[in-house]
């Protein structure tokens, strides 16, 4: 048996609630005060079409039209890339 | 002794939930690597534009089956190589009638009736009902609450331009996320699912998986392949190992989009999962065999399959690491488990589950630029929680099926209200 298993409850009933609210909070404020943009967009337009062997259809960049942020994506895959190669 | 046993079977199932967290942060680091490339223009083959039917099976949908064939008359693609099938599966309400008002504005539109003696059997007897009358190259699939992108059949179908290509899958976007919040679960849920788990499955050559809607086959592999198996309740699922045990693969375009309307209560999305674990499940028990001994397949593709199967499994995995963990802590550890002292984070992990997949909706959401929701993807945990007993009661029933003799899988359609409606900007 565990020693000292009064003050182990003890701790999990006093630390749980803890837990649990510092888990939970964020998504209780934005239930509460939703600030998300809600469903994302679907492409729709066609800018341009050309009438040859290969068409083109030029999508629009979604990541600019968000304010995405590259360079965090940037520095992230750039430790990714000491990462032995994934792909089989 | 008990412990000794109790204390390996704690280990190997450690062991299942590792492999698929290896596996959901391979797939997320993939999709990571690869929003790092400049994003890549579409390049679509004019020379390449083969006919197209669409199978649209609605049983009861007149409040959504008017959204969805308008939106049909808006495509892009050229109506004369369109054919647009509507099977009316023993509605009650107007379905039927909404669809024929359609039927006799657009040509190409088409609504096939059937009755309550030959219909009302499940999605996968209406498929094939629609698919007898099917005259495409390429057979698509859309459920009748969705709402996709007007350019989506070019995209969907550049792909068979590859002769290996059997079916495609297009990406599912919620587009009542905002109505409560079951419908923001769900849709994160989705954006784990189709931004990362697919478009990484895709990427790394793996099983990509059609999903039952926004997707298709090349009708004559279709036709091989004696199209849906209706016993099944996840036909989806099923086509998709049918397609690459037949030799052929399954793209995912991720820029294929096309909005769904997300079950909204807690009932309609039991009821949902129950259905795709027990049809997971029925797939588990069909293909892993097959899976394991394909000569089309490669090994990778075979590890990925069987993880694929398996993986409305877990949460029962989950439960019972639960199970045994728990007694465990309070007894004395044995020499086994001495030696083995790393299973102590490990065990951790199997405590509060498989948190892999919380990443996947963490990234996904980040490279939708939707950072805000990832604020909820603490709630995850309770729909985790949630599908524990539902997978459970899938299992059981059709383990008791199986050994009845009786395994008759009743479909219980998802009830859609057009709750998506007020989302749609044009």
């Amino acid at each position: 048996m565990i020693p000292n298993l009064t003050s182990m409850i003890i701790i999990l009933i006093v630390a749980t609630p803890i837990l649990i609210l510092i888990l939970f909070l964020p998504a209780l404020l934005e239930l509460k005060k939703p600030k998300d943009r809600g469903p994302r967009m679907i492409m729709e337009s066609i800018p341009e079409v050309k009438t040859r062997t290969v068409h083109v259809i030029h999508i629009a960049n979604i990541e600019k039209e968000q304010k995405f942020d590259s360079s965090l994506i940037q520095t992230m895959t750039k430790i990714i890339e000491v990462l032995p190669n994934l792909e089989v | 002794m008990i412990i000794e046993a109790l204390e390996v079977v704690f280990l190997f199932v450690t062991a299942l939930m590792i492999a698929y967290l290896i596996r959901h942060y391979i797939f997320t680091l993939t999709v990571l690597r690869k929003a790092k490339k400049a994003k890549v223009d579409v390049v679509v083959n004019a020379k390449y534009e083969p006919t197209v039917s669409i199978l649209i099976p609605a049983r009861n949908e007149e409040k959504v089956i008017g959204r969805l064939l308008q939106r049909i008359a808006e495509l892009t693609y050229p109506h004369d190589k369109l054919q647009v099938i509507v099977i009316d599966d023993a509605s009650s309400d107007s379905t039927g009638r909404i669809a024929d008002e359609y039927s006799s504005k657009y040509a190409f539109i088409e609504v096939l009736h059937r009755e309550n003696s030959n219909g009302g059997r499940g999605k996968a007897s209406a498929m094939n009902a629609g698919f007898k009358c099917a005259t495409g190259e390429i057979v698509l699939c859309f459920d009748a609450d969705y709402y996709p992108q007007k350019v989506i059949v070019e995209k969907l179908t550049k792909e068979f331009a590859d002769p290996h290509v059997g079916a495609v899958q297009g990406r599912v976007v919620v587009l009542n996320e905002p109505q409560n919040m079951v419908t923001r679960l769900v849709a994160l849920e989705r954006i784990g699912g189709y931004r990362v788990d697919q478009e990484a499955r895709d990427d790394l050559g793996l099983i990509a998986q059609f999903g039952g809607t926004v997707g298709g086959f090349r009708r004559s592999v279709l036709a091989s392949l004696r199209g849906w198996d209706e016993s099944i309740l996840a036909e989806d699922t099923d086509l998709t190992f049918r397609v690459y045990l037949a030799g052929y693969k399954v793209r995912y375009v991720v820029d294929a989009e096309c909005y769904e309307e997300a079950v909204d209560n807690w009932k309609a999305y039991r009821q949902q999962r129950y259905r795709w674990a027990r049809g997971h499940m029925q797939c588990c028990f069909k293909h892993s065999l097959k899976v394991l001994k394909s000569k089309n397949l490669r090994a990778k593709e075979k590890v990925d399959g069987l993880l694929l199967l398996n993986v409305y499994f877990m949460p029962l995995v989950v439960l019972l690491s639960f199970i045994i963990g728990i007694p465990l802590i309070f007894f004395e550890s044995s020499k086994l488990v001495g030696a083995l002292w790393f299973s102590v984070p490990i065990s951790f992990y199997s405590f509060v589950g498989n948190f892999a997949p919380f990443f996947e909706v963490g990234i996904g959401a980040y490279l939708d630029g939707r950072t805000r929701t990832q604020w909820l993807i603490p709630l995850l945990i309770f729909t985790f929680f949630y599908n524990i007993p539902i997978c459970a009661k899938a299992f059981l029933d059709l383990l008791v099926s199986k050994i009845k003799r009786k395994d008759r899988s009743i479909w219980v359609k998802t009830s859609h209200l057009g709750n998506g409606n007020c989302y749609i900007v044009n």
